[in-house]
């Protein structure tokens, strides 16, 4: 047999079931929330360390303009600083996506592909190795040329052989950049195949595993240590690229979005905390007066309290039977749809147990701790004055200025309203300040953190805005080889529907460290500036735009400054131009991620010391119409007018395009962030409804006496609904006006990891409307539900109700 | 019933309940307002003493000084011998346990207790017995109040009679050697009420002391010493010489 206070912690339990249950799950969402990004930002982590070190990712990569074979290979190989290399054929073919439209795809040529010692690729479906005359596809490629597995494709190569092959199955290739984000798909195919297809046997790319891969410096040096050999043995070295240790090529996106999770996650820890404190201190209010009665029978303190431990402990524990469970269900999917998103696999689903650990010290210790404060308050008033309070009210309305100012003529707006109870509202909801600033800062946090999320997604729109207005061109060509500049410039025009034309210089480049290291492969882009080029400012961080007098100015990515740290604003950068090594002196920073960047330098300058003025090797043309149907048609019949008068294109971009793929590197934050925003909504929203409810539960009694005085029970439901939703919008309000530093804070994480600059600051006005409306929704629904319970009760019921 | 063996009423002893010049001032919004201007009060073991008075006098005042449920603004006030006065709520909330049983106008009893479980909670709370005592006494306090075949019910279930039956068996639950209690018959129809002050008026019989706050000259009658409060002071003190039937 229990003592009778145990049997009462266990009718206060189950007796109530409504409280019970409103309780646990307000409880129960902000623990579910702290789950579901803590636990998916974890596996994420876990999956991507695997992933890429299952592949034996390469410290860097050569590639040679001249095919080498085995022979070379084997001598790499050997070399001392060499743990591993590996070498494959890359070449830049086009795939035809649809009748007459093509695209660019890279081909790989492997020699062995059950031995790939380097970056390995995987059969993922189908076939393997790739059958004589047939392809297989990276598996995120496949959304990008629109084909799947039995397909036929017609591939064209550089030489212009054309063929048409079988897609007979799918690889899996992480270290990659996934298809969609920059448009390129890759296909696998063997040397059998690529004699077919007209091209001699021969490797063109070289990977190299350092012998201690994870030392960045010491593998840069390795990676120069086999160019170096490359050229010594008579091998032109167009590009060398070094990869970051330890990192897919996504990685300052995926440690963005990591970033964010891990800022959203102590966000809605906050709340979650919050939200616990707020429903543990609304039930101890409303135990306040048996809490008397039980001190006036001579119950003490540590056992009064200690019957409330243990309550909240239940509710805490029954709250996260709920959590702990949907917290893992969820993170597993929301890993799963970026693992997807960024093409690479997860090895463990594993919950780490810290998120539980957390959850349980959230779920457990922290409703004890919030109990404690409530209830120690209740012990500085006597027992008297609590039995006595409960009854009256709360008895100490019009103390201080906040009550003055909700008195009498202050509110004369309010009485020429044609409801009377409104005036009654406004007052309720600020009787209790502290159970009321509880619930302001629980439903604020939720408020401004799901404003912020979209604002942050406002905010990467802009930043692509941002990041494409310096182009004022349509579409985009780049040649095999320079032309004259003034030659392709007058042929593009005998295009009908071609308004203007301009051209730049494009051409690879690596920055060259003190210590004569040379950095990842980036792209020098030289066009006109001034008013009449077709290139703009972009969006400058730091510094300015380039001018028609600059030298050796360039302008660089702010993204650069994250991955060459010693690089800044006013300092001069080495940069290896066609071999020759130039220095040139960094005049501004864009806003730009280093993924795909390009450094602009002023096109007279740079032809002057590259020996080619007047040449050009990219064309950039305006159309007569802008909408993307016809720019397409355009880019398409610019394409065949050069192809027809010999001319020959390595690609062709339409501005349309280009900010698609900009947008796609940032579709995966925002799918996240919308993922977020609907959990957020969740957690506000039902931690709204909760607290509202509850709030309403506690003073059951003075719906009870409203009644007894006459009230109708629509009467009594308005000054309910009037009340939330005052508590609503207020919050509301309040979190519009916090989401402007929060979603600041947000930008920089992203931006910051993305790009080295924060993104383009914009608040969403939608994402501020659709919450409003939410709150004020749920706030009602909230405050309506339990008050039409209370006033179905008879006023003797209701009267009597504890 | 299982009780002490309490003193008769002698006049003789030290008297239970001893205040010495107790005020109690209350703050408001309105000013503050003196509830007991120095009161003087002492009882004694066996008495019956009756506080009556208008509403407003300071009847429920001094009944929060006397139980410790609430604290004074000066004065002593000793209970039993231990002085309340200079005590914590905490030990109050002891002495009160052990030493006092308080029964309300409005019953306050636990609802989500049963009948049984609410008698038994000050046992629990006061561990002075085990719990198949505490069961054993519950029953037998029930049944001296006549209202055992309750037991399992909850309070809500009961009549205002009943629950104010509950409410005096919950105050002897721990034997206390005095009951307090506040306008117990002010929620109670003429017969019940009367039913319940003869049940006051047994306990006395048997030796227990009990200080009632009525305004009803009836229920007043019953008691051994009858004092007067207005304005919280006592303006007078009529003593009788035994418990009426």
């Amino acid at each position: 047999m229990l003592r009778p206070r145990w049997y009462k912690v266990i009718h206060d339990l189950f007796g109530n079931k409504t409280r019970t249950l409103l309780i646990v799950l307000s409880m129960a969402v902000g623990l579910f929330a702290i789950g579901i990004i803590l636990s998916a930002r974890s596996i994420l982590e876990e999956g991507l360390a695997r992933s890429f070190a299952a592949i034996h990712p390469s410290s860097g990569t050569v590639r040679t303009i001249e095919p080498f074979d085995e022979d070379f290979l084997q001598s790499v190989r050997s070399m001392p600083e060499v743990q591993e290399a590996d070498a494959r054929r890359n070449i830049s073919a086009r795939v035809e996506v649809a009748p007459g439209e093509w695209k660019n795809i890279s081909l790989f040529v492997i020699a062995n592909y059950d031995d790939i010692r380097v970056n390995k690729v995987a059969s993922q479906s189908g076939a393997w190795p790739p059958p004589e005359r047939e392809i297989l596809i990276e598996r995120a490629a496949f959304s990008v040329i629109d084909a799947q597995v039995g397909n036929i494709v017609r591939i064209k190569m550089p030489n212009d052989t054309q063929r048409e092959m079988r897609i007979v199955g799918a690889t899996y290739d992480p270290a990659q950049l996934p298809a969609p984000f920059d448009g390129n798909p890759y296909g696998y195919i063997s040397f059998d195949t690529l004699d077919w297809l007209g091209e001699p046997y021969g490797f063109n790319e070289l990977y190299v595993i350092a012998t201690h891969p994870e030392d960045k410096v010491w593998a840069q040096h390795v990676v120069n240590l086999v160019k170096d050999k490359a050229e010594k043995s008579g091998y032109t070295i167009p590009l060398i690229m070094t990869a970051e240790p330890g990192q897919l090529p996504m990685d300052d996106v995926l440690q963005a979005i990591l970033l964010l999770m891990g800022s959203l996650g102590v966000l809605s820890l906050f709340l979650s905390v919050f939200l616990v404190v707020n429903t543990v201190s609304a039930l101890l209010a409303q135990q306040k007066r048996q809490i008397a009665v039980m001190k006036a029978i001579g119950g003490g303190s540590p056992q009064i309290l200690g019957m409330y431990m243990v309550m909240v402990i239940a509710y805490g524990i029954l709250a996260l039977f709920i959590a702990i469970p949907l917290g893992a269900v969820g993170a597993r999917a929301l890993s799963q749809l970026l693992a997807t998103m960024f093409n690479f696999n997860l090895p463990t689903m594993e919950i780490p147990p810290q998120t539980i650990l957390i959850q349980m010290v959230i779920g457990l210790v922290l409703p004890v701790l919030a109990s404690l404060f409530p209830f120690l308050s209740s012990l500085r008033i006597s027992a008297a004055e609590a039995m006595s309070a409960h009854t009256m009210g709360k008895g100490r309305f019009g103390k201080n200025w906040i009550d003055q100012l909700l008195s009498g003529s202050n509110l004369w707006f309010i009485q020429k309203v044609p409801i009377r109870s409104i005036l009654l509202s406004v007052r309720n909801t600020f009787r209790s300040k502290g159970r009321l600033a509880l619930t302001l800062i629980t439903l604020t946090l939720a408020s401004a953190t799901f404003i912020s999320v979209f604002n942050v997604r406002a905010s990467l729109s802009s930043t692509v805005d941002d990041m494409m207005k310096l182009y004022k061109f349509d579409v985009w060509l780049t040649f095999d080889q320079s032309y004259r500049s003034d030659k392709i410039q007058h042929e593009a025009l005998n295009v009908p529907g071609v308004t203007q034309t301009d051209v730049w210089l494009q051409l690879p480049t690596r920055r060259v460290r003190p210590d004569g290291s040379e950095s990842g492969m980036m792209y020098m882009f030289a066009p006109h500036v001034g008013d009449s080029g077709l290139i703009s400012s972009p969006a400058i961080s730091e510094g300015r735009w380039l001018t028609p007098e600059d030298d050796n100015a360039v302008v660089v990515p702010s993204g650069l400054f994250n991955n060459e740290p010693d690089l800044g604003l006013g300092k001069e950068v080495v940069l290896k131009i066609y071999g020759k090594e130039r220095s040139f002196k960094i005049v501004g920073a864009y806003l730009g991620s280093t993924f795909a960047s390009i450094i602009y330098a002023n096109y007279d300058y740079l032809t002057k010391v590259a020996n080619r003025v007047g040449e050009a090797d990219a064309l950039l043309v305006t159309t007569q119409v802008h909408d993307v149907a016809a720019v397409e048609a355009e880019s398409e019949a610019l394409e065949k007018y050069f192809e027809h008068i010999g001319l020959r294109l390595s690609s062709v971009t339409t501005l349309p395009n280009e900010r698609a793929e900009a947008e796609v590197a940032f579709d995966a934050i925002v799918a996240l962030l919308l993922v977020m925003a609907i959990l957020l909504a969740l957690v506000g929203g039902l931690g709204l409804m909760g607290t509202m409810s509850i709030n309403v539960l506690e003073r059951t009694r003075e719906i009870g006496v409203l009644r007894a005085i006459g009230a109708p029970n629509r009467g009594v439901a308005q000054v309910f609904i009037l009340e939330g939703i005052t508590i609503g919008l207020l919050s509301g309000l309040m979190g519009a006006l916090l989401a402007i530093p929060m979603s600041q804070g947000l930008n920089q994480v992203v931006g910051g990891r993305m790009m080295g600059a924060p993104l383009t600051y914009t608040y969403s006005m939608p994402g501020l409307w659709l919450w409003l409306m939410v709150v004020l929704f749920l706030s009602a629904l909230a405050s309506f539900i339990p008050a039409r319970n209370a006033s179905r009760m008879t006023v003797r019921e209701v009267l009597a109700y504890e | 019933m299982i009780e002490r063996n309490f003193h008769s009423n002698t006049g003789t002893s030290q008297p239970l309940i001893d205040l010495r010049n107790v005020v109690k001032t209350y703050s408001s919004l309105a000013g503050s307002v003196t509830a007991l201007r120095g009161v003087d009060l002492q009882v004694l073991p066996g008495e019956f003493l009756i506080v009556a008075g208008k509403s407003g006098s300071g009847k429920t005042t001094l009944v929060n000084m006397v139980t410790g449920l609430d604290r004074s603004t000066s004065g002593e006030i000793w209970v039993d011998g231990a002085p309340l006065h200079r005590f914590s709520t905490e030990k109050a909330a002891k002495l009160r346990g052990k030493t006092m049983g308080v029964v309300f106008q409005s019953f306050e009893l636990l609802p989500t207790l049963t009948v049984l479980q609410n008698v038994m909670l000050p046992m629990d709370f006061a561990r002075l017995y085990s719990l198949r005592e505490q069961r054993q006494r519950a029953i037998h306090l029930l049944e001296e109040v006549d209202i055992a075949e309750h037991a399992r019910k909850y309070p809500t279930a009961l009549s205002g009679g009943q629950q104010q039956r509950l409410a005096i068996a919950r105050a002897m639950a721990n034997d206390p050697a005095i009951l307090v209690a506040d306008e117990p018959t002010g929620s109670l129809d003429s017969a019940t009420a009367t039913a319940v002050i003869d049940l006051f008026a047994d306990l006395v019989r048997r030796g227990r002391t009990i200080l009632l706050v009525t305004h009803d000259k009836d229920v007043a009658k019953r008691g051994t010493r009858i004092i007067t409060l207005a304005d919280g002071e006592i303006i007078g003190s009529e003593r009788r010489e035994s418990v009426n039937a």
